[in-house]
């Protein structure tokens, strides 16, 4: 679309990864949200609008988290696509931006799990029969996983990798919920959650938020703003729900969704894999780090386990995966999750990465992919790719 | 009160027993795809002449998990796993039952439906549902 105005990302903002059991979702809501309207030097009241993305924090989170910062009145729109959610909310503040409907947004995640479960897998919808009958994520990514190792020869190893590598980058991040290196025999040694996935190669239990404000390119020279602070210009933003895996043949594969979202998102900012120098992606599993390079274009179908073994994937590495830490180790605070990868790329951009700096980083992408869905490839996968 | 009345069961109508356990499928008149379960519209004609009929009692092991950690309602360790009906397109996420778990199982290997108990109650009763079991060669 050629007629879609141009959208900057002026502030951003974030709250550390952890366990807050007494921290209401609006408090960690309303911290991140306001260093994001610090961060970028706006009036506060200059926003129009506010999306929320959470799951499981209940009826007008986002309204409460708002008032709390003098911010009454503007539409408030509480954003839900499970995993996704937060990118998603971000995605809601891009489009009334680009379809010229507001010109300043704040698009913020939150999700406090620490209050409602201690560990263990996500609660999902008993509703959804496969759920009803026993399905968790991990159970479906380590299903995943199975299918894959066989097909491609991974072995437990390199999936041990893939962990060592995000608790690596972690440990230099001082948000990121696990700052401890780790080594392959202590992640195969952990206990076994569902067959082969240990428990380290599971994202944590945790809490977060983190917030981004949006203006317009007209906007971006009319606002009063700290005009230090480097814009970060959203290139690409697509939203997809879950397509039919039946009707396409025998897949139930969420890599599908990743490749049909950030084949869009590539279009849109006339850009592709190779152009990326950092990224963020969804590995809420450490088969998902895997399984995702490949849709996303940086690795062939089968060979995104290279990326870890050559070291390609290192925050100083060709393709820098998950400079934060990633959901493994940064954490997985489920509708936090999209905008601290995003918080994550904008600061690297900017050359100022709380944790690894990537070198020369010009563009990045976030991908996001939430939930599951019997029959389909995924609830929600989000795409963004942010330049400066 | 029969055994039958007495069993709680999940989703009775995603299966049957009669004369042997096997899952019912949607089949759209129009297009011929099959979905599990039957959806109200057919997503390759949108069309809603969707008729109920069984799929084959044997499919094919796609993947499987054995679940070691899981919601309090299942009782571990359980098989998770992914059923194929090839000729139908279908795929299926179901438990798997074997006589042992870590020995039996294999990719691509045949499974057989079946009915058995699949978690607990809120009460701690049983729940019974359709699920697929290891077939020996």
């Amino acid at each position: 679309m050629s007629n879609l105005r141009d959208v900057y990302i002026i502030g951003v903002g974030q709250t550390p990864c952890g366990k807050y059991p007494t921290k209401a979702a609006h408090v960690l809501g309303r911290e991140a949200s306001w260093a994001a309207i610090k961060d970028s030097g706006i009036y506060a009241r200059d926003i129009e609008i506010g999306f929320c993305g959470h799951v499981y924090q209940g009826m007008g989170v986002g309204q409460r988290t708002l008032k709390d910062i003098g911010l009454v009145g503007q539409p408030v729109i509480n954003v839900e696509g499970a995993c996704g959610s937060g990118t998603l909310s971000f995605w809601e503040a891009w489009r009334t931006i680009a379809f010229g409907q507001h010109d300043v947004a704040l698009a913020w995640g939150v999700e406090n799990l620490s209050k409602i479960m201690s560990g263990g897998p996500l609660p999902l919808e008993e509703d959804d029969i496969e759920v009803a009958l026993g399905m968790s994520m991990p159970g479906l990514y380590a299903m995943r996983a199975k299918r894959y190792m066989d097909e491609y020869g991974v072995s437990k190893e390199t999936l041990a990798k893939v962990v060592v590598k995000s608790r690596l980058h972690a440990s230099k991040n001082p948000i990121a919920q696990f700052r401890k290196e780790t080594t392959v025999d202590a992640v195969l040694g952990d206990p076994v959650i569902c067959d082969p996935l240990t428990r380290s190669m599971c994202c944590p239990v945790g809490d977060a938020s983190a917030a981004a404000v949006l203006v317009s390119g007209e906007m971006l020279n009319k606002i009063k703003r700290d005009e230090s602070r480097l814009p970060i210009k959203v290139l690409g933003c697509v939203a997809q729900s879950g397509g039919y895996a039946s009707a396409t043949g025998l897949t139930c594969d969420p890599s599908e969704n990743v490749a049909r979202t950030s084949q869009m998102a590539y279009e849109q900012a006339g850009l592709g894999p190779e152009d990326m120098d950092a990224v963020e992606i969804h590995d809420a599993f450490a088969i998902a780090e895997l399984i995702v390079a490949e849709a996303l274009g940086f690795a062939k179908k089968g060979e995104g386990s290279k990326l870890i073994e050559e070291g390609t994937s290192n925050f100083d590495g060709n393709i820098a995966i998950n400079p934060s830490g990633g959901l493994l180790s940064r954490g997985h605070p489920v509708g936090a999750t999209g905008l601290l990868q995003t918080v994550e790329i904008v600061n690297q951009l900017r050359g100022e990465a709380t944790g690894c700096q990537v070198p020369d980083a010009n563009i990045g992408l976030i991908e996001t992919m939430g939930g599951a869905q019997p029959a389909m490839d995924g609830i929600t996968c989000v795409v963004s790719i942010l330049g400066k | 009160m029969s055994e039958d009345q007495e069993r709680k069961i999940l989703h009775p109508d995603f299966f049957t027993e009669d004369p042997e356990p096997r899952l019912i499928a949607g089949r759209c008149k129009v297009s011929g795809n099959w979905t599990f379960p039957p959806y109200l519209a057919d997503p390759v004609s949108f069309q809603d002449e969707i008729e109920h009929v069984p799929l084959p009692k044997v499919g094919k092991l796609h993947s499987y998990t054995i679940v070691r950690r899981s919601l309090p309602d299942f009782p571990v360790p359980f098989g998770l796993g992914l059923i194929d009906f090839p000729e139908q397109k279908v795929r299926v996420m179901a438990q798997i039952e074997a006589d042992d778990l870590e020995n039996d199982l294999a990719l691509d290997m045949d499974v057989e439906t079946i009915v058995g108990i699949v978690r607990k109650a809120k009460d701690g009763t049983d729940i019974y549902s359709y699920k697929f079991k290891a077939i020996k060669k």
